[in-house]
């Protein structure tokens, strides 16, 4: 399996009209919302927490260590009434694709989820992919 | 991190022009022949109302064993999916000459100065409507599962005055009554603390808000006006928004804990439409 980091960092633009899922403060004051990185890797952990969830994310780098992502998401009620919980983004432990947005500051392995793919087949999507 | 291959792409040109949706302040006529009612006779308001979590336009779809919230409306089933509309245009109170400063200074400052931003209550009506509704004949009791935590407010309808609680608050003092079928709350006794919008609209603690709820079928409509005549210059009449009955009911509130501020790096305003 590959866990390998992919950034790929495009077109910016169109999150800005087609946008993420709207947060509790605005989304392109944290996260680059021009530029969108992929990732694989495998979830660890989920902070069922508001005002956002978090995903952790255990991702192998191409020297053999493991860097840990934070990928930030909806509240909890966003959700819950969209049919998610946290054991479904959990998922089983199983290899993730995941498309997200990098944080504006420089903060190293933190972003904002767009979608998360498994391996199972289905899908997660919280904003428009490129 | 080494070794990991970034691809730059140009950025494309934003987005401009995005249509807008318009929306209607007209009430839909009321239709009350086949509108629940409980043993008093009053429209049955109970239940759990799925308001899109402040987000209107919000409309989650199924696909299969996936789940889409939003960037999907070329994968749905176009039969079977509502569509996702475009964010309102924005719907803000208009302040007199001298709070107008005020107002673009507390939404350039917003990481700063927004109290939702540190997970205080939200203020009403910038709460929108209620996630739940338990009705009684004597009172009402409106319950929230809001991102700053789970908040109630209990709205008396027997005839009750205000002075329930005689301390200033987030969520202020409601009483209701019934105006036919449309439950009528004013609210007042806030702390000043909290903003009507997302974007710097402060108000006084002298606000006073009027929430009009109705039902139609299995959708509640709901409509607030702010009066603050010290600092606006007329009554703010929100966009009427709308919930559906929903299955989903409410849980315990998972816990608001901030995280993101210290990485927010400019005043971008908030990007919600509530």
């Amino acid at each position: 399996m590959n866990m390998k980091t992919r950034i790929t960092l495009v077109c910016a633009g169109c999150l800005a009209a087609a946008g993420p899922v709207a947060a509790h403060h605005s989304v392109a004051g944290q996260f680059d919302v021009r530029n969108q990185l992929t990732l694989n890797g495998v979830i660890t952990d989920v902070d069922w927490i508001n005002p956002h969830t978090y995903l952790y994310v255990d991702v192998e780098n191409d020297d053999g260590t493991v860097s840990t992502w934070q990928i930030e998401s909806a509240p909890t009620a966003m959700m819950r009434k969209a049919g998610l919980t946290s054991a479904m983004l959990m998922g089983d432990g199983s290899p993730v694709t995941i498309v997200a947005i990098p944080a504006r500051d420089g903060t190293e392995n933190l972003a904002w989820l767009l979608r998360i793919d498994y391996e199972a087949g289905h899908f997660y999507q919280f904003g428009a992919v490129d | 991190m080494s070794k990991i291959t970034v691809t730059i792409a140009r950025a494309a040109a934003v987005l401009a022009g995005a249509a807008c949706l318009a929306i209607s302040a007209t009430a839909i006529a009321q239709g009350t022949a086949d509108l629940p009612r409980t043993a008093d006779g009053r429209p049955d308001l109970n239940g759990t109302w799925d308001n899109g979590a402040g987000i209107d336009f919000l409309r989650p779809q199924a696909i299969g064993a996936s789940i889409c919230l939003r960037g999907c409306e070329e994968q749905a089933p176009p039969a079977s999916a509502a569509p996702a509309s475009p964010p309102p245009p924005p719907d803000r109170p208009i302040y007199r000459p001298e709070y107008v400063a005020m107002v673009k200074d507390l939404e350039e400052r917003q990481v700063e100065t927004d109290p939702v931003l540190r997970c205080f209550a939200p203020g009403v009506p910038r709460i929108g409507p209620p996630d739940k509704i338990v009705q009684q004949p004597h009172e009402v009791v409106f319950l929230y599962d809001d991102v700053s935590g789970s908040f109630f407010r209990i709205v008396p309808t027997d005839g009750r005055g205000h002075g329930a609680n005689p301390e200033p608050s987030y969520l202020g003092d409601a009483v209701g009554h019934w105006d036919g079928d449309t439950l009528v709350v004013e609210t007042i006794n806030f702390n000043g603390e909290t903003w009507l919008t997302d974007d710097g609209s402060f108000h006084t603690p002298d606000l006073r808000v009027v929430e009009r709820i109705r039902r139609e079928g299995d959708t509640l409509h709901w409509q607030a006006t702010a009066y603050d005549p010290a600092v606006l210059v007329e009554p703010w009449e929100l966009r009427p928004r709308t919930a559906f009955l929903t299955g989903v009911e409410l849980v315990e509130g998972a816990p608001c804990i901030e995280r993101d501020i210290d990485h927010i790096v400019d005043g971008s305003h908030h990007d919600n439409p509530r």
